[in-house]
């Protein structure tokens, strides 16, 4: 039964043309697209002519280390990606006007103001890389904290803390500076829209679940009227539609991350394996997910798909995809929303692989993702296993 | 001794205020065809889908070759076929990947499955569009496909439900001829429609229900026994007047006169050559008419009496 089944659960997934757009087809527009946004941002920061800035160089910016430190070190070097020029409010001003700079920086406290003339590529850079040190500096913050708390936990008393948030500021900094750094220890920031893409395409495995699933239940389809009326043990035919649905599932991320190694010039370096395995269990995650609205969604199989990618999208919103500061902004406002958002815990989890020398919060996410599939298969069960209903 | 193959006592089935099936009772006997008649909504589907496990029924108890049937009772339902009213196929599978998967749901063995899908096809007459997909394919040949899925695994007690809807009439012979030929093979079949000429056509024991009871059963010559009306005589005429009709009435055996849309429809209770005599009163009050004929009673005149109601309503 279960080959019976997975044959023929693999040929309905492979002949269904909406499935196949969306697992297959829809992560690799995005990657492409991704591509094309981003490849002239990083060309122009990778490469050579730093955009030109002003920084208005008052009391509030000389106290601010993040920035200051930051903006030093993006200025610095034959890579750098910017000219910087620390003057006066006037100065900053006047040489907008004319034109002379993309923009210029002032800080007011903890408010930090991008002013710029027009929408340009140099604009984009400067104010996308300031938003990025907003975003970094809770990076820092947290790494810094959970650095500290280990230094504790391992007895260490005499805790230099100025060098913990200077390692760690340095080390997130420095991954911001290389925007495309081809070396196995960092990764850009630009990555992480990259992870978003991966947790995006995890989660869509379970539009393939969902309609096997809907196959097999009679108050859905008639199909599965017919199938619950065979002699056929539900145990044997959910597994084998499963099966095939991870299947067609893990072909569909290694055609992602094909492109995305060779087509995009991803390198993902050392931490490969471990991200193939967070796919996994995001792939698992993402199929009890949809075994779930199959189960407790009573409604047509098109609005099943609807209300499936709705969640999946809003997941990746929520974890960063469309902006990377939502993720930041979730983890600080609601982080329960982002414990419990696989979304989040996949983006989080490949997240963690490059910002943290631990292997902790990688472990935290990918048990998570066990947790999050487990509560989703446990909830389905009884659902799954129903043989009679109250009308059909 | 005939073998009772269903006994269903005392179904009921509620839909919160609605008692879609109120204390059903009656038997199927081995290799008969018997037919659940009833119009819309009247409980046949749901008496169907109760007696497979599908649905929970409030009271009453169902037994198929024998045993209790519950969800579980898995070596009952490998002996049973189903053809649903709505077409239950996969639209990304072609015709004989439908048969073939649905058979294999019964069938392990991949040869004697490979025999049984073929020799559904065979009988379903779809050999020429095995390779095709179900959205290729006309009405007719979509439900004689439905049946093919529903029958491949030559299961020993089949139910029909609404086979023929929206189907053309040549489809529709087809599919009863298959039907019969079930049953002559040595098949159980269980058969509602709401089309009284095919239950006529083809079930040995017809019960009639409505509202969730059964309001009659029997073969069908002894169903139509129970309608007053023996005889109909039906004359297309242009022009009648009233006195006309009220002296029709007034004839031997004559227990209902009705015109309307040129039509004047006489029913009588018995009686012998009365469309001659018929014809002879016409001619006698020099009335022209177009045609005339004679029909027996329906089971739709059963129908009509017992509820006041037309079947098709």
């Amino acid at each position: 039964m279960f080959i019976h089944n997975f044959k023929y659960s693999l040929l309905l997934l492979l002949k269904n043309k909406q499935l196949i757009f969306w697992t297959l087809a829809f992560p690799l527009i995005m990657c492409v697209l991704f591509n094309m946004a981003f490849s002239d941002v990083t060309e122009k920061t990778g490469k050579s002519d730093p955009v030109n800035i002003a920084v208005i160089n008052d009391d509030d910016f000389k106290s601010n280390s993040i920035y200051k430190d930051t903006l030093k070190t993006l200025g610095e070097g034959d890579d750098r990606v910017f000219n910087i020029k620390y003057v006066s409010s006037d100065k900053a001003k006047k040489l907008l006007e004319d034109d002379e700079i993309a923009g210029y920086l002032s800080v007011n406290g903890d408010d930090v103001k991008v002013t710029v003339n027009s929408t340009g590529i140099d604009e984009t850079i400067f104010c996308y890389v300031i938003d990025e040190i907003k975003s970094d500096s809770s990076v820092i913050k947290d790494i810094g904290e959970s650095k500290i708390e280990h230094e504790i936990k391992n007895g260490n008393m005499n805790i230099d803390y100025e060098k913990i948030y200077n390692d760690v500021s340095r080390k997130v900094l420095k991954s911001d500076v290389s925007i495309k750094n081809n070396s196995s220890d960092n990764m850009s920031d630009f990555v992480i829209e990259y992870y978003s893409l991966i947790a995006m395409a995890c989660m869509y495995s379970g539009i393939l679940s969902m309609t096997l699933i809907n196959y097999k239940l009679a108050n859905i389809t008639s199909v599965g009227k017919r199938t619950s009326i065979s002699p056929a043990k539900k145990g044997g035919m959910l597994l084998g539609s499963l099966s095939a649905a991870f299947l067609v599932q893990l072909f569909g991320l290694l055609l992602l991350y094909l492109m995305m190694i060779f087509y995009v010039g991803v390198d993902f370096g050392n931490n490969l394996p471990m991200i193939i395995l967070i796919s996994i269990l995001g792939s698992i995650s993402g199929l009890t997910l949809g075994i779930a609205v199959a189960v407790f969604f009573k409604m047509g199989e098109n609005a099943k798909t609807t209300a499936l990618i709705g969640i999946v999208m809003a997941g990746c919103f929520l974890s960063g995809m469309m902006g990377i500061t939502m993720k930041n902004v979730i983890d600080k406002s609601i982080p329960i929303l982002n414990r419990i958002n696989p979304v989040a815990m996949i983006t989080d989890g490949l997240y963690a692989l490059y910002y943290y020398d631990s292997m902790d919060r990688f472990i935290i996410n990918a048990v998570s993702l066990i947790i999050f599939s487990a509560v989703m298969l446990i909830i389905s069960w009884r659902g799954l296993r129903r043989q009679r209903y109250d009308s059909i | 001794m005939i073998k009772k193959i269903i006994e269903v006592n005392g179904l009921v089935k509620e839909y919160k205020q609605l008692r879609a099936v109120d204390g059903l009772s009656f038997d199927v006997y081995e290799k008969e065809i018997i037919g659940l008649l009833g119009p819309n909504g009247s409980g046949k589907s749901t008496t169907i889908n109760s007696i497979l496990s599908l649905l929970k029924y409030s009271e009453g108890s169902i037994k198929i070759f024998g045993k209790e049937m519950k969800p579980d009772a898995y070596d009952i339902k490998r002996e049973i076929g189903v053809i649903f009213q709505e077409v239950a196929v996969f639209e990304e599978l072609t015709v004989y990947d439908n048969i073939d998967y649905f058979c294999g749901l019964y069938i392990k063995d991949k040869k004697q499955r490979k025999h049984y899908v073929e020799d559904a096809i065979n009988l379903v007459g779809i050999g020429d569009y095995k390779k095709f997909y179900p959205k290729q394919l006309s009405g007719g040949l979509l439900r004689r496909l439905n049946i093919a899925c529903g029958i491949a695994h030559k299961p020993k007690l089949i139910f029909f439900d609404e086979p023929t809807v929206a189907v053309d009439p040549q489809s529709r012979n087809n599919i009863l001829e298959g039907i019969k030929k079930l049953r002559d093979d040595g098949a159980t079949i269980l058969y509602t429609t709401h089309y009284m000429e095919e239950v006529e056509q083809i079930c040995d024991r017809i019960i009639i229900i409505d509202k969730g009871k059964i309001i009659a059963s029997g073969t069908s010559d002894s169903l139509k026994k129970l309608a007053k009306v023996g005889e109909k005589i039906t004359v297309e005429i242009y022009k009648l007047n009233d006195s006309i009709i009220e002296e029709i009435k007034g004839l031997k055996h004559v227990i209902n006169v009705t015109y309307d849309s040129n039509l004047m429809v006489v029913s009588y209770d018995g009686g012998k050559n009365n469309i001659a005599d018929m014809i002879d009163f016409l001619r006698n009050n020099e009335i022209s008419y177009n045609k005339i004929y004679s029909e027996r009673p329906t089971l739709n005149d059963v129908f009509l009496e017992i509820t006041g109601k037309e079947l098709r309503d």
